[in-house]
């Protein structure tokens, strides 16, 4: 960390938490043996917030990060953006220090609250996030406009932040998290709160960044959101990451196969496809026939979207 | 360098816009600017009925002291309470994560933050100094009526080659004592008290844990500054007499709290004695210098606080 | 997961914490001395300015009371002291002149560089309370009533002088104890003095030089080789334009060193105007 101005001390390196060389890797984000410790000074105790994480994200991927509330999902992102110092231990952002400027270029964050200034609209917050990360001039006029069409905010970006909904917040951070055009994303719960329309349009987008090729990295409570979108996943407890592994290998329950037929089926038809299974040597007992369900949320979609496309068909409500 | 110093204006001009929208300070303000007009009212209860020679000089005294006093002190709390709220407020609304994450660097965050007040102070003392100059104005004419008045009582008067070279000499003395360049130099002097101040608060701030505490303290040490060449005088000429804690206590106040009291010159300017220009810029040059200390040690503790 | 305080330093890395202390301690510490000196020369150059006033002192703080001595702690010594002269004012209303007085000392104490104070507090002293206690019914016989006027001339004189002593380039302190010399104390051999001394200073009225010369003229000390001196003294110190101006004028001047060399008959060869 330098300081660009110093009369007696003119440039001095303040900190170097280890060398800040880049390191040649094929990860997007690593972390070797990362703590983190807070003291607890009022109760004698030390919180072990994280303890000794060891993880590897490959560019590219989708990288879900689950567990309940306090078990370290936060910590890790903050601790990957160089927000605060690890106890012990090592994190690196595309081979580089997560603190340095060259690693927070390509990085963008969208935070679980909406850390911005209500006082801005959204313009002049896109504005003023871009010029921090050295977008400026036309340049800085065009991703503005690409952003407020991607994530949807044509009607609000003349109003001050402290008015919008928090699905417009998330909206917006989601804009300025992008704003720089980083390769990797961290998102913070990025669909908490938002109403199930715009959860899926979040999602939708984090399969459109990965198609671009970007990394994401995100922590949700929403299983079923983190089932659809993650490559792989990892549940933390109690500051320990406890499982990690691609979803397909961790979900896929063993000793069974299911098969999809598009038909209801009658009694007989499913007793005459018992017998022929069993013939395969299967036990018939263990063969279940049941219907598959909707989820509640293709449900609400399907539904919202019709009515959306009827009323665009018949304005007039006829 | 050029992409730091960008960035450190993004933040700025960001600081100098939430406060402007701020409504608390556009109160203050209107307050500060009632003040200084407000003190040609006193000027004139100070001198009730006043018929010696030196009349004029005593209400532009007064006004001038009451303007600059009022400038003085609005300005204070202006400084103070802008400065107290900065680092509290990014660090409870979490702002200051969104603004992390990209690629600032905190020492230009919080230089950013500091140049945003600074700006902002500028503006409220350039305010106020133009209501200071209309009611300096205001107060000469008023100077001038009284005058004229006072001579036409003799009729004729013009004809008089003495009267009229005692009328000039009134007149003359009063656009002199309104019209001194000299209180350009006071409010400059002014002004870089108060951007010491503003280094003071945001070195208290940067480990404070509430804006409470860096208010009190700021104050304190505000006050205990206009000691300090006391302390300083003592702790330099009191060698083996005294006892190890109260030259502990004098030797820490004389190494570390800034000399506010030499900025009382002003109070010289405005009672209308020469304060060179050489003078003025030694002391600018060492609130400068102190500046600079004060922002260097904030950037290193807020570099290393844990947030 | 929460583990005993005994870990408590593993928290932040060792080297962290110590980098930040050293560069903390070693600015501080550079800039330390440095401030120090500067201090002192500042402080030097504002001696030879002759810019202090008191300091605070108990005794100072007791008569200003708390408020007014924050006042005073945080620079704003000039409107503290323009408040007590509010004190002054209304004292001065009440004609209670022993707190007038007072106020005075305290004004001046307080700002001593401030001449208004010095000016006006030693014209309300000399002018307002000696005329006011000339006229006091009060007093049992009129020996009392001049005596006590006189004791008001003093102060209001002393308050003059020591003005003078703190603002010696103030001319108004000059002409009002001239004035003082001249109109109460009717000693006109000191009023010309200051007279002659308050006309040297800058932004002294032009009309104020001929004074000294017109304290010794037949009204009042009534010496005509001294009033001789004065014009002459006079008119020796004026550029070769300005006599030129005042001839161009009819200024009285010449007119008076003519009468003055006629009467004392001064020989010709030491006339200013021989002819």
């Amino acid at each position: 960390m330098y300081f660009p101005i110093g009369k007696r001390v003119a440039i001095v390196k303040i900190r170097t938490m280890e060398s800040s060389a880049p390191v040649a890797t094929p990860f997007a984000a690593e972390t070797v043996g990362l703590t983190k410790r807070y003291p607890l000074t009022w109760k004698r105790k030390v919180l072990v917030a994280l303890d000794h994480l060891d993880l590897q994200i490959r560019p590219g991927e989708v990288f879900g990060l689950l567990g309940p509330n306090g078990s370290g999902k936060s910590t890790t992102l903050k601790l990957l953006l160089g927000l605060i110092v690890p106890s012990e231990g090592e994190a690196r952002v595309f081979g580089l220090p997560p603190d340095s400027l060259d690693a927070r270029r390509r990085v963008g964050f969208l935070p679980e609250n909406p850390y911005f200034y209500g006082f801005l609209n959204g313009d002049e917050t896109l504005r003023f996030y871009g010029k921090l990360c050295g977008v400026t001039g036309p340049k800085l006029d065009r991703r503005i406009e690409e952003l407020i069409e991607l994530v949807g905010l044509q009607n609000g970006r003349e109003r001050p932040l402290r008015s919008y909904s928090k699905g417009m917040l998330q909206r917006i951070g989601l804009a300025q998290a992008l704003i720089h055009d980083p390769d990797l994303l961290f998102l913070d719960e990025p669909t908490a709160g938002v109403d199930p329309l715009g959860s899926a349009q979040i999602r939708d987008l984090i399969m459109r960044l990965k198609k671009m090729g970007k990394t994401v990295i995100f922590s949700s409570h929403l299983l079923e959101q983190v089932q659809e979108v993650a490559d792989r996943v990892a549940i933390f407890s109690l500051g320990k990451k406890v499982l990690e592994g691609s979803l397909e290998s961790l979900l896929a329950e063993s000793q069974s196969t299911q098969i999809n037929i598009p038909a209801e089926l009658s009694a007989e038809q499913q007793q005459r496809l018992r017998a022929a299974i069993s013939q395969t040597g299967i036990d018939d007992q263990k063969i279940r026939f049941t219907r598959p369900h909707l989820s509640l949320e293709q449900l609400y979609l399907r539904t919202v979207q019709a009515q959306a496309d009827l009323s665009s068909k018949n304005p007039s409500g006829k | 360098m050029i992409s730091s110093l960008h960035r450190i204006i993004t933040i700025a001009r960001n600081t100098l816009t939430e406060s402007v929208r701020k409504k608390v300070l556009n109160v203050l303000l209107i307050f500060a600017l009632v003040l200084v007009g407000s003190s040609v009212g006193f000027s004139q209860l100070a001198t009730p009925g006043l018929d010696s020679s030196g009349l004029f000089d005593a209400q532009i005294k007064f006004v001038k002291d009451f303007g600059c006093g009022a400038i003085g002190l609005f300005g204070f709390f202006i400084a103070l309470l802008s400065t107290a709220e900065l680092i509290p407020q990014e660090l409870h609304n979490r702002t200051i994560y969104t603004i992390l994450a990209k690629p600032v660097r905190r020492s230009e965050f919080l230089l950013g933050k500091f140049l945003g007040v600074v700006l902002l102070l500028a503006l409220c003392v350039a305010l106020m100094s133009l209501a200071f100059a209309a009611t300096l104005y205001w107060q000469e004419l008023q100077g001038l009526k009284t005058t004229d008045a006072a001579y036409a009582q003799s009729s004729n008067w013009q004809a008089n080659s003495v009267l009229v070279s005692a009328y000039n000499h009134d007149v003359q003395q009063i656009v002199q004592q309104v019209r001194d360049p000299q209180l350009i130099e006071a409010i400059i002097l002014i002004f870089a008290k108060l951007v010491m101040t503003i280094g003071i608060a945001l070195l208290i701030s940067t480990f404070a844990t509430s804006s409470i505490f860096t208010i009190v303290t700021t104050f304190m040490i505000y006050l205990i500054g206009h000691m300090e060449s006391t302390a300083r005088e003592f702790w330099l000429a009191s060698g083996a007499n005294s006892s190890i804690w109260q030259s502990s206590l004098v030797g820490f106040i004389s190494l570390l709290i800034p000399d506010m009291n030499s900025f009382t010159i002003v109070d010289e300017i405005l009672a209308g004695n020469k304060v060179p220009w050489s003078h003025a810029l030694n002391l600018i040059g060492y609130a400068d210098v102190y500046l600079i200390v004060l922002l260097a040690v904030s950037v290193v503790i807020f570099d290393y606080r844990e947030i | 997961m929460e583990i005993p305080a005994s870990q408590m330093s593993t928290c932040l890395p060792l080297s962290w914490r110590l980098r930040r202390a050293t560069l903390v301690a070693l600015l501080l510490g550079l800039w330390a001395p440095c401030k120090i000196v500067w201090e002192q020369r500042i402080a030097q150059e504002q001696d030879f300015l002759r810019y202090h006033g008191v300091t605070m002192t108990r005794q100072l703080r007791d008569e200003l009371g708390q408020g007014l001595t924050i006042g005073v702690l945080s620079g704003m010594r000039s409107v503290v002291a323009d408040l007590v002269w509010l004190n002054v004012t209304t004292a001065w209303m009440n004609n209670d002149w022993w707190k007038m007085g007072s106020y005075i000392n305290l004004c001046t104490a307080l700002q001593p560089r401030a001449p208004v104070f010095w000016d006006m507090g030693g014209w309300e002293l000399a002018w307002n309370a000696s005329i006011s206690t000339l006229y006091d019914k009060t007093q049992p016989n009129e020996l009392r009533r001049i005596k006590a006027s006189r004791f008001w001339i003093d102060k209001g004189l002393e308050i003059y002088l020591r003005g003078i002593e703190n603002n010696p380039t103030y001319w108004r302190l000059w002409n009002d104890t001239a004035l003082l010399y001249d109109q109460r104390l009717k000693d006109y051999r000191t009023a010309a003095y200051y007279y002659r001394k308050a006309s040297e200073l800058p932004n002294a009225p032009v009309y104020l030089e001929r004074f000294s010369a017109l304290m010794y003229d037949q009204h009042h000390a009534n010496d005509d080789q001294a009033a001789y001196a004065e014009w002459k003294a006079l008119w020796e110190w004026l550029t070769p334009e300005e006599r030129q101006m005042k001839i161009h004028e009819g200024d009285r001047i010449e007119s008076e060193i003519r009468r003055l060399e006629q009467k004392l008959s001064v020989p010709k060869e030491k006339r200013v105007f021989p002819n």
